[in-house]
């Protein structure tokens, strides 16, 4: 990794810049609130944002996605083309970064998808540093810091960023398109200042000891009751949840019906009817276990495979939830027993 | 299929159906058809091979996808065959199909019984209802290599004699010597002569060395916990008891998360699980 410093108001050099190549995507108020869109004017990217309401994933795993078009006669593809143009994401926390690597691990795995890998392929990744909110709580599972899949980072220093440059097209573009100078022994050690500064602005460390462990040891606690009493099933968790992969595929016929589309969509295992099979039968029937699905898929499933927790700590469930339940409240009740919520 | 879908297509995306021809169906029951298909490109059907108690997604365009073990002997190369009871949408459409029909399939998915370590035991295999299709293609496996094995017994589970599936097949091996396969049904009609209950009650009937038995195991949800209990008493061992589950395979590759059974995924870590497994999977039996 080589680092670059870069006044801020060269900010919208390099998106100028980047835009004549690619399509460049960033965050944007949205009313009292912010959202990944296109930059059309770089005075638009707000890169003092917060968070934005939905995470980078649909930009990879769109809300609704053509898998294929087929033929009904003799049941037959006739494209399965996955397409994706040229683009910049610039302006991604680490822990939407870190999200993105995650996802990885279930797209890029073993069968690999081809629609989320084009998608992929074709995304460069600028991330910038954030300060926390009150909800955030990346610290517990070390994703507040991101050290490779962006293509570029920008550290706030204030006046300038300090500019780490992770991959070769980084370089590249950043040589093409700003001005930027070396690094100083100074810069690196504002740069420490800040980081530390921003270790140091999180809410209380949120206590995740034993989780995995704690998620089966207490499988039948009282607190996943509570939480079935007061959870809504409306699966807004999923659909702002930077991690949730869940998916559900649905032919549409076109109205001649003679052909049509294969789509996936959004799906949550929050809905009643997620784990039901032909005849039926459901194996979430209760909110209770289908909230404590969610986590236990996040905390331990995911955990038990690829060695890290299905989760980011971003906070977005927490503010989309309208029965106020998050997962601080909910991992503390069972780390720390119901009676320290 | 077109002349222009190559095997380098196919293999490219694991969503892509491959085509098959339907070649035979055989009416089994009022629900149940026998469908067995053959993959139309060569390359594909060179490249499918199976183990028994693994599952496809047939894949009807307009209508969607749906698991289903593969009743077939993987021995029987270039054909796949499917124990189909009508339930949903895809399986009621595929009902309709005719021979010479074109469907699509995905897979071979997930893992099936531990056939090699299997060998040099005996094997008791325990069927309810439609549990049996999965087990049929074991029991066929078993046949093509039975000189591998010591005894095999067969409990096999219907509601009634009308739902016995493969009943022809199973007259055929009531009078082999090498396989015992004693059947119960809970409603018995006039033509009944055999046990009536539960296919728990036919523990009775037979003894298990258990330091040389494999169990398989499948059928309806309910099912598992009685038939585990007799296979316990029996003294097997855990991981020595297999049970094979039905859960909501829909991507069949570890994807769309819809078959989550405790920490794994149905389609990719089982549909097959030893007893052992299985107990450290949340809510699966």
């Amino acid at each position: 990794m080589f680092f670059r410093v870069m006044d801020k108001a060269r900010i919208a050099d390099l998106v100028r810049g980047l835009s004549t190549e690619y399509e460049v995507i960033g965050p944007v108020a949205k009313g009292e609130r912010f959202t990944f869109s296109v930059i059309e004017d770089p005075a638009d990217l707000r890169l003092d944002f917060d968070t934005t309401i939905l995470p980078p994933k649909k930009f990879f795993f769109p809300p609704e996605e053509r898998m294929m078009r087929f033929r009904v006669a003799d049941n037959e593809v006739v494209d399965d083309e996955a397409f994706a143009s040229p683009r910049v994401l610039f302006g991604l926390h680490p822990c939407d970064i870190n999200a993105l690597l995650l996802m990885d691990n279930v797209f890029l795995g073993e069968f690999e998808d081809p629609y989320y890998k084009a998608y992929r392929d074709a995304t460069l990744l600028v991330g910038v540093s954030c300060s926390p909110r009150e909800t955030c709580f990346c610290n517990a599972w070390d994703t507040d810091e991101v050290h490779w899949g962006f293509d570029i980072f920008l550290t706030d220093l204030g006046d300038r960023y300090f500019v780490s440059v992770r991959s070769v097209m980084g370089a590249e573009l950043l040589d093409r398109h700003v001005e930027t100078s070396p690094i100083t022994a100074e810069d690196t050690a504002e740069f420490q200042a800040v980081v530390r500064e921003f270790k140091r602005a999180f809410p209380a460390k949120l206590d995740t000891s034993q989780l995995p462990l704690l998620l089966d040891a207490k499988f039948d606690d009282p607190v996943w009751d509570e939480l079935g009493e007061r959870c809504l099933s409306c699966g807004a968790c999923s659909m702002v949840c930077p991690t949730c992969y869940c998916f559900d595929v649905r032919d549409d016929l076109d109205p001649d019906q003679r052909s049509g589309e294969r789509k996936r969509v959004w799906d949550s295992c929050q809905f009643s009817e997620f784990s039901a099979v032909a005849h039926g039968q459901t194996f979430r029937e209760s909110r209770a276990s289908r909230v404590k699905y969610r986590y236990y898929h996040k905390q331990w499933g995911y955990l038990s495979k690829f060695e890290r927790v299905l989760c980011v700590g971003c906070g977005r469930c927490t503010h989309a939830c309208l029965a106020d339940i998050s997962p601080r409240e909910v991992v503390t009740a069972l780390v720390e027993g119901s009676e320290a919520r | 299929m077109t002349a222009s879908t190559t095997y380098r297509q196919l293999k490219a995306n694991p969503y892509r159906p491959w085509p098959a021809r339907i070649t035979s169906i055989v009416d089994l029951t009022e629900k149940e058809k026998l469908i067995e298909m053959r993959l139309i490109d060569e390359a594909a059907r060179e490249a499918f091979s199976f183990d028994a108690g693994q599952f496809v997604e047939v894949s009807l365009f307009g209508v969607g996808e749906a698991p289903i073990s593969i009743s077939s002997a993987p021995s029987k190369q270039g054909f796949i065959e499917l124990c189909v009871r009508r339930a949903g949408d895809v399986t009621s459409a595929l009902h309709q199909k005719q021979c010479g029909d074109i469907i699509g399939i995905r897979g071979p998915f997930g893992r099936g019984f531990p056939f090699p370590e299997m060998k040099g035991h005996d094997v008791l295999l325990v069927a309810g209802g439609l549990g049996i299709a999965p087990l049929k293609s074991l029991i066929n496996h078993i046949h093509d290599d039975r000189h591998d094995f010591g005894n095999v017994t067969i409990l096999y589970g219907a509601k009634n004699p009308s739902e016995i599936l493969f009943r022809q097949q199973f007259d055929m091996w009531k009078h082999r010597e090498d396989f015992e396969l004693i059947m119960t049904v809970d409603q018995p009609d006039e033509t009944w002569d055999d046990e009536v209950g539960l296919v728990t009650k036919l523990f009775d009937r037979i003894d298990v060395d258990p330091a040389r038995t494999y169990g398989a195991i499948c059928g309806p949800p309910v099912m598992y916990r009685y038939v585990i209990d007799e296979m316990r008493k029996k003294e097997m061992d855990a991981d020595r008891i297999y049970v094979s589950f039905e859960r909501r395979m829909k991507c069949g590759i570890g994807k769309c998360g819809h078959c989550g059974v405790g920490h794994q995924y149905a389609c990719i870590d089982g549909p097959v699980f030893n007893y052992w497994e299985a107990m450290n999977l949340q809510e699966a039996i």
